[in-house]
């Protein structure tokens, strides 16, 4: 008795005007978070280049704000913001999740963690363990990434805890992609560098203001070039490497370069090096 | 930028180099009409083709007869004059002079005249087959001279891997003194792309200042004045448009927009000025009065425009123009998905056809180029 009485005691009187207060503040709400999220992705779709990324950036960091204004205008209406009641209210929930709920509130809490951090908003390209794709949207719990296949991945933003997370483009409009070829060439590697570099610049894809590399390494059964560019935007990733690819083998095959053969072993370890955007792949 | 405004009563024909090179200050009313058109597009998705200018209705377009006599083409021979001046001035001593213009800024004929009128050989570029084959012999064919000149660098490449390499080789012989001195006359979206390939920052490069509103006024005023008591009035003030009113005026003057609007160039802003020429439906006698349009009728490009029409567009714009079968060469994709998106470009007058060729048309340049920089593309440095 006397301990529900304690209990009792952390909340305020609530009258039916409170009641309808708090229930206009969460509706309120509710419609300008689905308000400003929906008109600034609508915005940001409208934009290209660095302003298309910086305004979805703000998608998350409003949302968090709105919540935090609600909070503040709905906890002193039932709560009387003691430290005492703060101490006891804040003990008890800490209670209930570290035994319930202790993966929602780290997503929770780790949400709040990325739009504070940024470490991915959407329109960025990332990867999260085996998902890479593109951030759609940036939620409460979880980030929805949009992997090439079409696949809607929603990964929990705990992961933000110990998993690594590989950005791309971190909000702007670079994205290096990396096209492999694996030959076979005995003199002509200076000519086969400058004709790969050629490729990349005749793309109709290609940022003129980020470098064009070439790279060349030396392995036992070939030379593994890769051309290291940037598209225009983000989104060509793989168009870009399409072409790159496309028309890099058209020149090479036109001069009679040949394609490295692989002995079977190499093959499967080369698995993990194919063509693709810069980054560690799974 | 403001004390070129205040000069610029200087030379129509400036030629300067292209690190001198500057754009017409903007006006007011073309800062907010491009913020107007901006949220127009994207609350609506496209902008309205027409906007109505006063007594619009009571207004008809000029039939091509009396337009040839108030606008006539530009007689490029004034400026190849201004070119040779400066080279005799400056870069006598250059193996190779770059002479640099926007689309419709006449590099071609201004470089030819200035041959033609100092007797120097001209390099022909090689035909679109060749390049298409990926030949180099009109390169190795050219044998040293004391000078020569080469009106239009652009129609000497195609945008793919052997299609630059006839072209480096030209430059890296002419650039190195091995063809003897010459002139090179270039489009400027083909100098910023070659710039990126072969690499031109030591090159001295040369191109026609931007035109400012006042010289705009005095060129077309003064091309019309042949006819007897002609009064050009702006549809927007009802006012007539005279040299003097457009100095008085200056920054807010309806040339200042148009020069504003079209970068400075001489060749686009005549395309306008042709196009927003009205004569009253019912001129009385002996009276000879016009009206400048205010809306800028134009064909406008969307927020939605797709990668194909993007890519398309700007295919045409760092080859100066190029024929179907060429145009399928220097784009990623299939033939018949070029011919699509050129064939709806062109029914949207975007495009228009010269001499074969397919090229952005001078009152949607302003819109495509906008376009390209928005989505980070290469433009040019005009």
């Amino acid at each position: 008795m006397e301990e529900r009485k304690k209990y009792a005691e952390l909340f305020n009187d609530i009258d039916s005007g409170t009641v309808i207060t708090v229930g206009l503040i969460l509706l309120a709400t509710v419609l300008l978070i689905v308000l400003s999220q929906r008109g600034l992705n609508w915005l940001a779709n409208r934009l290209h280049g660095q302003l298309r990324f910086r305004v979805f950036a703000l998608v998350p960091l409003t949302r968090l704000l709105i919540l935090i204004a609600a909070i503040v205008l709905i906890v002193p209406m039932i709560i009387d913001p003691s430290l005492r009641n703060m101490v006891t209210l804040f003990g008890a929930l800490g209670l209930a999740i570290g035994f319930a709920l202790k993966d929602y509130v780290s997503s929770l809490i780790a949400g709040v963690v990325s739009a504070v951090e940024l470490p991915y908003r959407p329109g960025d390209w990332v990867q999260i363990e085996d998902a890479y794709g593109e951030v759609k949207h940036v939620g409460m719990r979880t980030v929805h990434i949009q992997t090439p296949d079409d696949d809607l991945v929603a990964m929990p933003h705990l992961k933000l805890w110990d998993t690594p997370v590989y950005n791309a483009n971190n909000g702007g409009p670079s994205l290096q992609c990396v096209a492999s070829f694996y030959l076979c060439v005995e003199d002509a590697a200076g000519w086969v560098r400058q004709a790969l570099k050629d490729v990349a610049l005749t793309s109709a894809y290609l940022r003129f203001d980020a470098p064009i590399i070439v790279v060349a390494e030396e392995k036992p059964w070939g030379t593994h070039y890769r051309i290291r560019a940037y598209p225009v935007d983000p989104r060509q990733q793989f168009l870009f490497i399409t072409d790159l690819t496309v028309r890099a083998k058209q020149v090479l095959g036109q001069a009679g370069i040949k394609t490295a053969h692989l002995p079977p072993d190499t093959a499967l370890d080369a698995g993990e090096v194919t063509s693709g955007p810069s980054k560690p792949r799974g | 930028m403001a004390k070129r405004l205040e000069n610029a009563s200087s030379s129509l024909w400036e030629v300067v180099e292209i690190e001198a090179f500057s754009t017409p200050e903007k006006t007011q009313r073309s800062r907010r009409q491009h913020y107007i058109r901006a949220l127009r597009t994207w609350l609506t998705g496209k902008r309205d083709a027409q906007r109505h200018a006063i007594e619009e209705n009571k207004l008809r377009k000029l039939p091509e007869v009396r337009l040839a006599h108030l606008a006539p083409p530009i007689d490029w021979s004034r400026p190849a004059a201004a070119l040779g001046d400066t080279l005799d001035r400056a870069f006598h001593e250059q193996p190779v002079v770059f002479f640099v213009t926007p689309p419709y800024g006449g590099h071609p004929d201004i470089v030819s005249r200035w041959a033609k009128a100092h007797r120097v050989g001209l390099i022909e570029a090689p035909a679109v087959e060749e390049l298409l084959a990926g030949e180099a012999d009109w390169v190795m064919q050219l044998n040293e001279q004391a000078r020569w000149a080469l009106p239009a660098l652009e129609r000497c490449f195609l945008r793919n891997h052997a299609g630059i390499q006839g072209v480096r080789v030209f430059l890296e012989r002419a650039l190195g003194g091995h063809l003897g001195q010459g002139v090179i006359g270039c489009d400027s979206w083909s100098y910023a792309f070659l710039k990126h390939i072969i690499g031109l920052e030591s090159v001295p490069t040369l191109t026609l200042q931007g035109v400012e509103g006042e010289q705009l006024a005095e060129y077309f005023i003064g091309a019309g004045r042949g006819h007897s008591a002609l009064t050009v009035y702006s549809a927007r003030t009802g006012e007539p448009l005279s040299t003097e009113s457009q100095k008085q005026r200056k920054r807010e003057s309806d040339f200042q927009y148009l020069a504003a609007h079209c970068r400075g160039q001489l060749g686009i802003a005549r395309s306008y000025w042709r196009e927003q020429l009205r004569e009253p439906v019912q001129q009385s006698e002996g009276d000879e009065e016009l009206w400048l349009l205010d809306a800028l009728d134009e064909a406008e490009l969307t927020n939605e425009t797709g990668d194909v029409a993007t890519l398309v567009l700007h295919a045409l714009l760092i080859h100066s123009g190029l024929c179907d079968e060429a145009l399928a060469e220097v784009v990623p994709f299939t033939r018949h998905e070029a011919l699509n998106a050129r064939m709806a470009l062109t029914r949207m007058e975007i495009l228009s056809e010269y001499e074969g060729r397919w090229q952005v048309a001078p009152l949607s340049y302003a819109s495509v180029r906008e376009l390209l920089t928005s989505r980070n593309y290469l433009v040019d440095p005009l």
